[in-house]
Protein backbone atom coordinates (compact mmCIF):
# COMPACT_ATOMS: atom_id res chain seq x y z
CA UNK A 1 0.00 0.00 0.00
CA UNK A 2 2.73 2.67 0.87
CA UNK A 3 4.46 1.43 -1.88
CA UNK A 4 1.55 2.20 -4.36
CA UNK A 5 1.24 5.62 -2.48
CA UNK A 6 4.73 7.03 -3.18
CA UNK A 7 4.78 5.73 -6.74
CA UNK A 8 1.52 7.71 -7.02
CA UNK A 9 3.16 10.60 -5.83
CA UNK A 10 6.33 10.30 -7.70
CA UNK A 11 3.77 10.30 -10.78
CA UNK A 12 2.22 13.37 -9.51
CA UNK A 13 5.08 15.51 -8.89
CA UNK A 14 7.02 14.42 -11.92
CA UNK A 15 5.60 17.39 -14.57
CA UNK A 16 5.96 19.79 -11.64
CA UNK A 17 9.47 19.07 -11.80
CA UNK A 18 9.26 19.04 -16.01
CA UNK A 19 7.53 22.12 -16.19
CA UNK A 20 10.07 24.53 -13.35
CA UNK A 21 12.92 23.68 -15.25
CA UNK A 22 13.85 27.38 -16.65
CA UNK A 23 16.50 27.02 -18.72
CA UNK A 24 18.95 29.70 -20.81
CA UNK A 25 18.30 27.81 -23.95
CA UNK A 26 17.48 24.12 -24.55
CA UNK A 27 20.88 22.75 -24.85
CA UNK A 28 22.08 24.71 -21.59
CA UNK A 29 20.36 24.95 -17.97
CA UNK A 30 23.32 26.83 -16.59
CA UNK A 31 27.10 27.88 -17.05
CA UNK A 32 29.87 27.69 -15.16
CA UNK A 33 32.65 30.55 -15.36
CA UNK A 34 35.36 31.17 -13.73
CA UNK A 35 37.28 34.27 -12.88
CA UNK A 36 40.44 35.07 -10.81
CA UNK A 37 40.41 31.66 -9.40
CA UNK A 38 36.71 31.87 -8.76
CA UNK A 39 33.82 29.98 -9.98
CA UNK A 40 29.94 31.50 -10.53
CA UNK A 41 27.49 29.85 -12.06
CA UNK A 42 25.21 31.70 -14.32
CA UNK A 43 22.08 30.72 -14.67
CA UNK A 44 17.81 31.77 -14.76
CA UNK A 45 15.84 32.00 -11.73
CA UNK A 46 13.88 29.22 -10.60
CA UNK A 47 10.44 28.90 -9.56
CA UNK A 48 7.13 30.11 -11.57
CA UNK A 49 6.12 33.25 -10.25
CA UNK A 50 9.13 35.57 -9.63
CA UNK A 51 8.44 39.10 -10.50
CA UNK A 52 11.20 42.19 -10.50
CA UNK A 53 10.79 44.51 -7.51
CA UNK A 54 14.01 46.30 -7.15
CA UNK A 55 15.03 49.16 -8.41
CA UNK A 56 15.49 47.92 -11.55
CA UNK A 57 11.64 47.62 -12.25
CA UNK A 58 12.04 51.62 -12.41
CA UNK A 59 10.55 52.45 -16.04
CA UNK A 60 11.81 56.12 -16.09
CA UNK A 61 14.84 57.68 -15.20
CA UNK A 62 15.21 61.58 -15.45
CA UNK A 63 16.26 63.41 -18.34
CA UNK A 64 18.99 64.54 -18.49
CA UNK A 65 20.94 62.29 -18.43
CA UNK A 66 19.14 59.42 -19.05
CA UNK A 67 17.56 58.83 -22.19
CA UNK A 68 17.07 55.82 -24.30
CA UNK A 69 20.34 54.19 -26.17
CA UNK A 70 20.39 53.58 -29.87
CA UNK A 71 21.00 49.50 -30.32
CA UNK A 72 24.42 50.47 -31.65
CA UNK A 73 27.36 52.55 -30.36
CA UNK A 74 28.98 52.82 -33.70
CA UNK A 75 28.97 50.89 -37.00
CA UNK A 76 32.10 48.48 -35.67
CA UNK A 77 30.88 47.76 -32.56
CA UNK A 78 28.61 45.12 -32.51
CA UNK A 79 25.90 44.79 -29.73
CA UNK A 80 25.44 41.97 -27.51
CA UNK A 81 22.31 39.96 -25.72
CA UNK A 82 22.65 37.84 -22.81
CA UNK A 83 23.61 34.91 -24.67
CA UNK A 84 26.75 36.45 -26.85
CA UNK A 85 27.43 37.69 -23.44
CA UNK A 86 27.66 34.74 -21.82
CA UNK A 87 29.39 32.86 -24.76
CA UNK A 88 31.89 35.29 -24.50
CA UNK A 89 32.13 34.52 -20.57
CA UNK A 90 32.76 30.92 -21.36
CA UNK A 91 35.21 31.49 -24.13
CA UNK A 92 37.09 33.87 -22.29
CA UNK A 93 37.32 36.24 -24.89
CA UNK A 94 38.07 39.13 -23.44
CA UNK A 95 37.81 41.43 -20.72
CA UNK A 96 33.90 42.22 -19.06
CA UNK A 97 33.79 45.30 -17.68
CA UNK A 98 30.90 46.87 -15.22
CA UNK A 99 31.53 50.80 -16.33
CA UNK A 100 29.39 52.23 -13.98
CA UNK A 101 30.25 53.58 -11.06
CA UNK A 102 31.71 51.68 -8.25
CA UNK A 103 28.89 52.03 -5.91
CA UNK A 104 26.75 50.73 -8.21
CA UNK A 105 29.24 47.75 -8.68
CA UNK A 106 29.38 47.05 -5.65
CA UNK A 107 25.48 46.90 -4.80
CA UNK A 108 25.30 44.19 -7.54
CA UNK A 109 27.37 43.35 -10.65
CA UNK A 110 27.10 40.65 -13.07
CA UNK A 111 29.59 37.88 -12.21
CA UNK A 112 32.56 37.52 -14.27
CA UNK A 113 32.86 41.48 -14.92
CA UNK A 114 35.60 43.73 -13.56
CA UNK A 115 34.27 47.71 -12.23
CA UNK A 116 36.47 50.47 -14.77
CA UNK A 117 33.84 53.44 -14.24
CA UNK A 118 33.18 55.24 -17.51
CA UNK A 119 34.77 57.91 -16.58
CA UNK A 120 38.42 56.56 -16.50
CA UNK A 121 38.15 56.46 -20.15
CA UNK A 122 36.97 60.04 -20.74
CA UNK A 123 40.00 62.01 -19.15
CA UNK A 124 43.84 62.57 -20.52
CA UNK A 125 45.46 60.97 -17.52
CA UNK A 126 47.48 58.51 -15.52
CA UNK A 127 44.43 56.70 -14.35
CA UNK A 128 42.90 56.52 -18.36
CA UNK A 129 46.67 55.39 -19.37
CA UNK A 130 46.92 52.92 -16.97
CA UNK A 131 43.82 51.40 -17.74
CA UNK A 132 44.44 51.10 -21.27
CA UNK A 133 48.11 49.09 -20.49
CA UNK A 134 46.32 46.89 -18.43
CA UNK A 135 43.84 46.10 -21.47
CA UNK A 136 47.09 45.67 -23.52
CA UNK A 137 47.67 48.80 -25.44
CA UNK A 138 51.10 50.83 -25.46
CA UNK A 139 51.95 54.13 -25.25
CA UNK A 140 54.85 55.23 -27.28
CA UNK A 141 56.06 59.28 -27.32
CA UNK A 142 52.73 59.56 -26.66
CA UNK A 143 51.18 57.80 -29.15
CA UNK A 144 48.82 55.16 -28.92
CA UNK A 145 49.08 51.40 -30.25
CA UNK A 146 46.30 49.10 -29.62
CA UNK A 147 47.17 46.58 -31.92
CA UNK A 148 47.69 43.80 -29.30
CA UNK A 149 44.72 44.95 -26.98
CA UNK A 150 42.25 43.23 -25.50
CA UNK A 151 38.41 42.32 -26.87
CA UNK A 152 36.50 44.25 -24.16
CA UNK A 153 32.64 43.85 -23.67
CA UNK A 154 31.07 47.04 -22.00
CA UNK A 155 27.48 47.32 -19.83
CA UNK A 156 25.88 49.25 -17.82
CA UNK A 157 22.42 50.18 -15.52
CA UNK A 158 20.58 49.19 -19.06
CA UNK A 159 19.66 50.55 -22.31
CA UNK A 160 18.30 54.29 -21.00
CA UNK A 161 22.04 54.42 -19.72
CA UNK A 162 24.62 55.95 -21.39
CA UNK A 163 27.84 55.44 -19.42
CA UNK A 164 29.33 52.44 -21.52
CA UNK A 165 28.34 53.88 -25.22
CA UNK A 166 30.03 57.53 -23.78
CA UNK A 167 33.37 55.09 -22.43
CA UNK A 168 33.20 53.43 -26.18
CA UNK A 169 33.14 56.39 -27.66
CA UNK A 170 35.95 57.81 -25.72
CA UNK A 171 37.89 55.62 -26.70
CA UNK A 172 37.13 55.38 -30.60
CA UNK A 173 38.40 58.34 -30.58
CA UNK A 174 41.85 58.02 -29.47
CA UNK A 175 42.15 54.79 -31.92
CA UNK A 176 41.09 52.34 -30.08
CA UNK A 177 39.81 49.51 -32.63
CA UNK A 178 36.02 49.30 -33.28
CA UNK A 179 36.33 45.41 -33.47
CA UNK A 180 37.90 45.05 -29.92
CA UNK A 181 34.88 46.43 -28.61
CA UNK A 182 31.54 45.21 -27.68
CA UNK A 183 28.34 46.59 -25.94
CA UNK A 184 25.49 44.74 -24.21
CA UNK A 185 22.86 47.45 -24.33
CA UNK A 186 20.65 45.64 -22.17
CA UNK A 187 22.94 45.81 -19.63
CA UNK A 188 22.56 44.88 -15.38
CA UNK A 189 18.64 45.76 -16.35
CA UNK A 190 17.85 43.12 -19.09
CA UNK A 191 19.75 40.61 -17.43
CA UNK A 192 17.54 40.79 -14.54
CA UNK A 193 13.97 40.66 -16.86
CA UNK A 194 15.02 38.06 -18.59
CA UNK A 195 15.73 36.05 -15.18
CA UNK A 196 19.68 36.03 -14.55
CA UNK A 197 20.33 36.57 -11.10
CA UNK A 198 23.07 39.27 -10.18
CA UNK A 199 26.19 38.81 -8.26
CA UNK A 200 26.00 40.57 -5.23
CA UNK A 201 29.81 41.23 -3.36
CA UNK A 202 29.16 42.04 0.29
CA UNK A 203 26.76 39.20 0.39
CA UNK A 204 29.45 36.62 -1.01
CA UNK A 205 32.29 38.20 1.75
CA UNK A 206 29.69 37.16 4.47
CA UNK A 207 29.49 33.59 3.16
CA UNK B 1 19.53 85.37 -5.14
CA UNK B 2 18.53 81.84 -4.46
CA UNK B 3 15.07 82.53 -4.85
CA UNK B 4 15.69 84.27 -8.20
CA UNK B 5 17.13 80.98 -9.11
CA UNK B 6 14.68 78.41 -7.64
CA UNK B 7 11.99 80.91 -9.56
CA UNK B 8 13.53 80.56 -13.20
CA UNK B 9 13.97 76.80 -12.36
CA UNK B 10 10.58 76.23 -11.38
CA UNK B 11 9.51 78.34 -14.67
CA UNK B 12 11.78 76.25 -16.59
CA UNK B 13 10.22 73.04 -15.10
CA UNK B 14 6.00 74.61 -16.25
CA UNK B 15 6.72 75.44 -19.13
CA UNK B 16 8.73 73.03 -20.33
CA UNK B 17 6.95 70.35 -22.66
CA UNK B 18 4.37 67.62 -21.23
CA UNK B 19 7.15 64.72 -22.16
CA UNK B 20 10.38 66.57 -21.13
CA UNK B 21 10.86 64.95 -17.58
CA UNK B 22 11.90 61.59 -19.21
CA UNK B 23 12.64 61.78 -22.56
CA UNK B 24 13.14 58.94 -25.60
CA UNK B 25 15.90 60.27 -26.91
CA UNK B 26 17.66 63.72 -26.50
CA UNK B 27 16.02 65.40 -29.19
CA UNK B 28 12.76 63.57 -28.97
CA UNK B 29 9.90 63.53 -26.28
CA UNK B 30 6.74 62.55 -28.24
CA UNK B 31 5.81 60.80 -31.37
CA UNK B 32 2.43 61.44 -32.54
CA UNK B 33 1.13 58.35 -34.51
CA UNK B 34 -2.37 56.68 -35.63
CA UNK B 35 -3.98 53.58 -33.73
CA UNK B 36 -6.78 52.17 -35.63
CA UNK B 37 -7.98 55.62 -36.11
CA UNK B 38 -7.10 57.24 -33.36
CA UNK B 39 -4.05 59.75 -32.80
CA UNK B 40 -1.75 58.95 -29.82
CA UNK B 41 1.11 60.19 -28.30
CA UNK B 42 4.11 57.51 -27.74
CA UNK B 43 6.04 58.49 -25.20
CA UNK B 44 7.30 57.50 -21.53
CA UNK B 45 5.97 57.69 -18.32
CA UNK B 46 6.77 60.71 -16.25
CA UNK B 47 6.42 59.21 -13.03
CA UNK B 48 10.08 58.97 -12.21
CA UNK B 49 8.51 56.31 -9.40
CA UNK B 50 6.91 54.45 -11.46
CA UNK B 51 7.67 50.65 -11.28
CA UNK B 52 7.22 48.03 -14.25
CA UNK B 53 4.24 45.45 -12.62
CA UNK B 54 2.35 42.75 -13.97
CA UNK B 55 2.38 40.30 -16.46
CA UNK B 56 6.16 41.71 -18.13
CA UNK B 57 8.02 42.01 -14.49
CA UNK B 58 7.56 38.63 -14.49
CA UNK B 59 11.35 37.49 -14.78
CA UNK B 60 10.73 33.42 -13.92
CA UNK B 61 10.21 31.59 -17.65
CA UNK B 62 10.20 28.43 -18.34
CA UNK B 63 12.67 27.21 -20.82
CA UNK B 64 12.36 24.79 -22.85
CA UNK B 65 9.44 27.56 -24.24
CA UNK B 66 10.48 30.61 -23.41
CA UNK B 67 14.56 30.07 -23.87
CA UNK B 68 16.62 33.40 -24.76
CA UNK B 69 16.75 34.03 -28.10
CA UNK B 70 20.26 35.28 -29.60
CA UNK B 71 21.26 38.86 -30.79
CA UNK B 72 20.19 37.80 -33.95
CA UNK B 73 18.92 34.45 -35.88
CA UNK B 74 19.85 35.50 -39.48
CA UNK B 75 22.35 37.94 -40.88
CA UNK B 76 20.39 39.12 -43.36
CA UNK B 77 18.08 40.83 -40.67
CA UNK B 78 18.85 43.58 -38.92
CA UNK B 79 18.35 44.06 -34.49
CA UNK B 80 17.07 47.43 -33.45
CA UNK B 81 16.30 48.62 -30.32
CA UNK B 82 13.41 51.09 -29.11
CA UNK B 83 15.06 54.29 -30.71
CA UNK B 84 14.73 52.65 -34.05
CA UNK B 85 11.49 51.55 -33.53
CA UNK B 86 10.21 55.04 -32.41
CA UNK B 87 11.79 56.14 -35.26
CA UNK B 88 10.83 53.77 -37.72
CA UNK B 89 6.62 55.11 -36.44
CA UNK B 90 7.52 58.69 -37.12
CA UNK B 91 9.02 58.08 -40.39
CA UNK B 92 8.03 55.04 -41.53
CA UNK B 93 4.28 54.14 -40.20
CA UNK B 94 3.49 57.62 -40.47
CA UNK B 95 4.32 57.82 -44.49
CA UNK B 96 2.59 54.91 -44.83
CA UNK B 97 5.99 53.25 -46.01
CA UNK B 98 5.65 50.85 -43.30
CA UNK B 99 4.29 48.91 -40.36
CA UNK B 100 4.86 47.52 -37.15
CA UNK B 101 3.78 43.78 -36.59
CA UNK B 102 3.12 42.44 -33.46
CA UNK B 103 3.39 38.46 -33.63
CA UNK B 104 2.00 37.46 -30.60
CA UNK B 105 -1.40 36.13 -29.86
CA UNK B 106 -4.00 38.02 -30.43
CA UNK B 107 -5.36 37.65 -27.14
CA UNK B 108 -2.41 39.53 -26.32
CA UNK B 109 -2.47 42.17 -28.97
CA UNK B 110 -6.00 42.42 -28.05
CA UNK B 111 -5.29 43.15 -24.71
CA UNK B 112 -2.14 45.45 -25.09
CA UNK B 113 -0.09 46.81 -27.98
CA UNK B 114 2.54 49.02 -29.35
CA UNK B 115 0.32 51.76 -30.79
CA UNK B 116 0.25 51.59 -34.34
CA UNK B 117 0.90 47.76 -34.76
CA UNK B 118 -0.90 45.70 -36.61
CA UNK B 119 -1.22 42.13 -35.20
CA UNK B 120 -0.30 39.09 -37.25
CA UNK B 121 -0.07 36.10 -35.08
CA UNK B 122 3.07 33.97 -35.79
CA UNK B 123 0.91 30.70 -36.45
CA UNK B 124 -0.23 32.49 -39.43
CA UNK B 125 3.13 31.74 -41.07
CA UNK B 126 2.03 27.94 -41.26
CA UNK B 127 -1.55 28.62 -43.24
CA UNK B 128 -0.51 28.91 -46.82
CA UNK B 129 -3.58 30.65 -48.23
CA UNK B 130 -3.37 33.35 -44.79
CA UNK B 131 0.11 34.31 -45.70
CA UNK B 132 -1.16 34.83 -49.48
CA UNK B 133 -3.61 37.54 -47.85
CA UNK B 134 -1.12 38.85 -45.31
CA UNK B 135 1.09 39.70 -48.16
CA UNK B 136 -1.30 41.25 -50.13
CA UNK B 137 -1.63 43.53 -47.17
CA UNK B 138 1.95 44.26 -47.18
CA UNK B 139 2.49 45.14 -50.71
CA UNK B 140 3.39 41.81 -51.95
CA UNK B 141 1.46 41.11 -55.74
CA UNK B 142 0.90 37.22 -56.32
CA UNK B 143 1.09 36.35 -59.88
CA UNK B 144 -0.99 34.39 -62.02
CA UNK B 145 1.74 31.34 -62.56
CA UNK B 146 2.02 31.56 -58.35
CA UNK B 147 5.25 33.73 -57.80
CA UNK B 148 5.11 36.60 -55.83
CA UNK B 149 6.49 40.13 -57.28
CA UNK B 150 8.30 41.58 -54.05
CA UNK B 151 9.19 45.16 -55.52
CA UNK B 152 6.36 47.08 -53.75
CA UNK B 153 6.82 45.20 -50.25
CA UNK B 154 6.57 47.32 -47.57
CA UNK B 155 9.05 48.05 -44.56
CA UNK B 156 8.77 46.13 -41.38
CA UNK B 157 9.74 45.74 -38.02
CA UNK B 158 8.86 42.39 -35.98
CA UNK B 159 7.99 41.93 -32.42
CA UNK B 160 7.06 39.37 -29.85
CA UNK B 161 7.26 39.39 -26.28
CA UNK B 162 10.63 39.86 -25.24
CA UNK B 163 14.02 38.47 -25.73
CA UNK B 164 12.86 35.13 -24.71
CA UNK B 165 10.55 34.92 -27.10
CA UNK B 166 10.85 33.40 -30.88
CA UNK B 167 7.72 33.84 -32.44
CA UNK B 168 9.19 37.06 -34.04
CA UNK B 169 11.45 34.56 -35.67
CA UNK B 170 9.00 32.11 -36.65
CA UNK B 171 7.14 34.81 -38.30
CA UNK B 172 10.44 36.37 -40.09
CA UNK B 173 11.48 32.91 -41.26
CA UNK B 174 7.90 32.39 -42.99
CA UNK B 175 8.28 36.04 -44.47
CA UNK B 176 11.34 35.27 -45.78
CA UNK B 177 10.42 31.76 -47.24
CA UNK B 178 7.79 33.22 -49.66
CA UNK B 179 10.29 36.00 -50.90
CA UNK B 180 9.75 38.54 -48.63
CA UNK B 181 12.99 40.89 -49.00
CA UNK B 182 15.53 40.86 -45.90
CA UNK B 183 16.51 44.12 -45.79
CA UNK B 184 13.14 45.42 -45.57
CA UNK B 185 12.55 43.21 -42.46
CA UNK B 186 13.73 44.60 -39.13
CA UNK B 187 13.76 42.64 -35.84
CA UNK B 188 13.06 44.19 -32.70
CA UNK B 189 14.28 41.14 -30.32
CA UNK B 190 13.74 43.47 -26.71
CA UNK B 191 9.66 43.06 -27.49
CA UNK B 192 7.09 43.80 -25.71
CA UNK B 193 8.77 43.26 -22.63
CA UNK B 194 11.32 45.68 -23.10
CA UNK B 195 9.03 48.23 -24.35
CA UNK B 196 7.32 48.52 -21.15
CA UNK B 197 10.36 48.48 -19.29
CA UNK B 198 11.17 52.11 -20.22
CA UNK B 199 7.90 53.06 -19.44
CA UNK B 200 6.81 53.80 -23.52
CA UNK B 201 3.16 54.40 -24.01
CA UNK B 202 1.09 51.24 -25.04
CA UNK B 203 -2.31 51.11 -26.53
CA UNK B 204 -4.97 48.96 -24.45
CA UNK B 205 -8.76 47.62 -25.00
CA UNK B 206 -10.29 48.22 -22.71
Amino acid sequence: MRNIQQTLLFFLLLPIFAIAQNNITEEKSSVTIEVDGKEHIIKRVEGKDVYLTNEFSLTSRPSPPFYIQAFKVSKGVDTYGELEVIDFLEKKKGVFIDARLTSWFEKSNIAGSVNIPFKVFLSDDTKRDNALIKLGAKKNKGTWNFSKVKTILLYCNGAWCGQSPAAIKALIEIGFPEKKMKYYRGGIQSWQLVGFTVNVPNKEATK
Amino acid sequence: MKLVLSIALLFSILSAGKYDRVKITEDMSYVLVYHKGHAIKIHRIQDIKNHLTGTYAKISYPCPGQCIQPISFNDQIETVGEVEVVKFIKNQVNNNKGVVIDARPKKLYNQETIPSSINIPFSLSQNTKAMDNILAVLGVVKKPNGTFNVKKAINLIVYCNGPWCSKSEQLITGLLKKGYPADKIKYYRGGFQMWKSLGLTTVKTK
